[in-house]
């Protein structure tokens, strides 16, 4: 046996389980997605009956999609901007000054990133309940108190802000720990000199710290994505289960209700596939919209 | 010597792997080889598998049943599984082929295994076990069975008269009520819309609501009742057929109506906490005595037993309050279903565990757990709230049965999320009942061209 050869099967004995395991669990599954989602099918019987694009006709005049589809959009949107923006300003806090109880402070916000979905929405049904939740409470103490209940998860205006701040609240941490594991790799001398040049703390934050740290948050970014359509989906299952009256119902949640309840399994899967689609496009769209020079230093 | 180590770590990580999937191959023949040795010996023993949902009246009765069962059916084994979410155990072993030979899973369940089955024609008939003897008496389960509780579509889920669910335990629904704080401020449990709304009125002036309701799906049993009531049984089968222009009729126009004005009378914070998790807290506004009527089944008192209630408290329950002027109220009777599927292996045990159910001897053993079967005397012996629950049909009320018609899967439409997810939008005041009824009539147009 020669070296090359030798060379080459160690390789492949390498990477072999990986790739067996991933074409497995995630290669065939997902071809199998896009395949189901030509059929009109129960989900149980051996009665699959092909109807080609039938589903994606369908899907593309169902109002109550494109409905789902806004609030995930929406989601997206509402839950990347608050959380990068406050993430990043723990992160910089925590990791540019020193002061008493910083480690308190970096544990309780990444506490609740290891809670389970169930609890945190546990907390939030009892934070948003009309008559004795805190939120009513504490704007009862300060509107007196006649002020008029607001229902958290009742009014169709409002509830989906108010999962967007339950998601908000629960991802802050992990960016937070992981915009600090990049600004720890930025070297001090940086920040000296800046401030020999008589550079004050928000521009250094804007100047140096954020430009270094670019390439993490280009990653970030996508994690946001997938994310957030995933544990919307956890949370709204959970707290509202779409409701009222599909008022918070997003993509994956939908395409639950049509897949089982519905026994549409077919078109469950159709609307995976645009999930699918979207979601690859939209992390595409981003990667390229914040591409920049990577900075040495 | 540190590249022989790598390849022999390599070579043992991917020989692991492939030996794993081997090894179940191994002990699945091992085990059917167990497996047909087991069944030489006993040469008759028979399994047979059934699954049942662990509801509101526990696991017990069950595994009771099961035994009862094998001790009078010599040979027979039975495999039970008991879930309360029996769908999510069940359905990756049918995914592959492998169905449980009888299934205790009622319809209207969020999984919506029974209706998916329907709607697939995966159903085994049951028509010949109504004229089944009930094993050890010599009467036939469809003269046991309660008159009427195999006429609707509840059980002849295609509306061609051949039965594919069994009727199992039923509980009357209604509203329920603090009948104490009623006692206590002089106020009589109306018997018409028109004393709804004066109740209405008179609990507003003293802080109260009239209405309140744990989520949206209780809907079902409160506005099939209602129909009923405003256009008598008929009316009611058509709705449930989809029977063209019946959702926008003056009879069903009544109904809505009926919501509509019910939604002005209801508890403010009912829609945010009407959901899965937060159900209870509506449920807790009629122990609270913040909220008058709750639509909701028998199973409420025992759903609430721990739950701290205002003093005086006493259940109250009554049937819905008639629509028409003279008529009769109505209270839509809700029952579990059994049913075989259609792949499964042993369909005669199945029909013989079937026809068991409604021996006097199972019946006695659900009874113990409060689970009243529809056959005839059981509900006389009931005692306490129970008693009182089941005789709402003695006063008067008409029974009402029923459910939609089993349809092809519709992609999109849900008549559930438009008929009953609505009242949410319209107590909220998002949608008007006139939008409300139109979409209904929409969904109905288009699930009538999936009638099977």
């Amino acid at each position: 046996m020669n070296h090359k050869l030798k060379k080459h099967l160690y390789i492949t004995a390498c990477v072999a389980p990986a790739i067996i395991l991933f074409t497995l669990f995630m290669i065939i599954p997902t071809i199998n997605v896009f395949r189901i989602s030509l059929y009109k099918w129960g989900g149980f019987s051996n009665t699959k009956t092909f109807v080609g694009f039938d589903n994606y006709r369908t899907l593309f005049k169902d109002i109550n999609f494109y409905g789902s589809f806004q609030n995930s959009i929406l989601m997206i949107v509402l839950i990347t901007i608050p959380t990068i923006a406050l993430a990043l300003l723990f992160a910089g806090i925590l990791s540019r000054y020193k002061f008493r109880g910083q480690n308190f402070f970096r544990i309780v916000f990444y506490i609740p990133n290891i809670l389970s979905i169930v609890v945190i929405a546990a907390i939030f049904s009892a934070i948003y309940d009309p008559s004795m939740g805190i939120l009513n409470s504490l704007i009862g103490v300060f509107k007196g108190g006649k002020a008029a209940q607001i229902l958290w998860l009742g009014d169709q205006k409002i509830v989906i802000f108010s999962i967007v701040i339950a998601l908000v609240w629960q991802a802050i941490g992990y960016y937070m720990v992981m915009y600090m594991a990049s600004m720890a790799g930025v070297p001090e001398s940086l920040y000296e000199s800046a401030g020999l040049d008589g550079a004050n703390e928000i521009t250094m934050f804007f100047q140096i710290t954020l430009p270094l740290i670019w390439t993490n948050i280009r990653t970030t970014l996508t994690f946001f994505i997938i994310s957030t359509i995933n544990l919307s989906f956890l949370l709204v299952k959970i707290l509202t289960n779409g409701g009222p009256d599909g008022a918070t119902e997003v993509f994956l949640s939908y395409m639950y209700k049509q897949a089982y309840t519905n026994s549409s399994y077919g078109y469950g899967m159709a609307i995976g596939v645009v999930v699918f689609v979207f979601s690859f496009a939209l992390a595409a769209i981003v990667n390229l919209v914040t591409k920049r020079e990577p900075l040495e230093f | 010597m540190k590249k022989a180590l790598s390849v022999i770590l390599a070579v043992s990580m991917v020989s692991s792997m492939l030996v794993g999937c081997g090894n179940t191959a191994e002990t699945n023949t091992e085990k059917t080889a167990k497996e047909e040795t087991a069944k030489g010996d006993t040469a008759e023993e028979q399994v047979l598998k059934v699954a049942a949902f662990e509801g509101g009246y526990g696991a017990d009765m069950w595994a009771e049943v099961c035994k009862a069962f094998e001790a009078s059916h010599e040979g027979v084994k039975i495999e039970l599984q008991i879930d309360k979410k029996i769908e999510d155990v069940i359905s990756p072993s049918m995914k592959a082929g492998e169905y449980p030979d009888v299934i205790h899973l009622a319809t209207g369940r969020e999984a919506a295994l029974t209706e998916t089955l329907t709607k697939e024609n995966g159903l085994e008939p049951l028509t010949d076990v109504l004229d089944m003897t009930v094993p050890g008496e010599d009467v036939k389960v469809k003269d046991k069975i309660v008159p009427g509780f195999v006429d609707t579509l509840a059980t002849n889920p295609y509306g061609d008269g051949v039965t594919y669910y069994a009727p199992m335990f039923y509980s009357p629904c209604g509203l329920f009520y603090n009948a104490g704080l009623l006692k206590e401020k002089g106020w009589e449990v109306p018997t018409t819309w028109d004393g709804m709304w004066e109740l209405g009125e008179k609990a507003k002036a003293e802080g109260i609501a009239l209405f309140t309701y744990p989520t949206t799906g209780y809907f079902d049993a409160f506005m099939f009742a209602l129909i009923s009531s405003a256009g008598g049984s008929e009316t009611f089968d058509k709705a449930m057929s989809y029977d063209d222009g019946i959702w926008e009729s003056a009879d069903l126009t009544k109904v809505f109506d009926i919501c509509g004005k019910l939604a002005a009378f209801t508890e403010s914070t009912t829609v945010a906490n009407a959901n899965d998790q937060n159900f209870t807290k509506n449920q807790q506004l009629i122990l609270d005595n913040k909220a008058i009527f709750c639509p909701n089944g028998t199973w409420l008192p025992g759903e609430m037993k721990d739950a701290p209630r205002a003093d005086g408290f006493e259940w109250g329950f009554t049937a819905l309050p008639a629509v028409n002027n003279g008529g009769a109220g109505s209270s839509f009777c809700w029952f579990e279903q059994m049913w075989i599927p259609a792949a499964a292996e042993n369909k005669d045990m199945a029909k013989e565990f079937i026809a068991y159910m409604y021996s006097d001897e199972a019946a006695a053993i659900f009874a113990k757990s409060n689970a009243v079967q529809p056959i005839a005397g059981v509900s006389e012996n009931l005692e306490g709230d129970n008693k009182m629950f089941y005789s709402v049909y003695d006063n008067g009320a008409t029974a009402v049965m029923g459910g939609f018609q089993a349809t092809a899967p519709v992609e999109g439409v849900s008549m559930k999320d438009t008929l009953f997810g609505t009242v949410d939008s319209v107590v909220s005041g998002d949608k008007t009942v006139a939008d409300w009824q139109k979409a209904v009539e929409e969904v109905s147009d288009k699930l009538r061209d999936a009638v099977q």
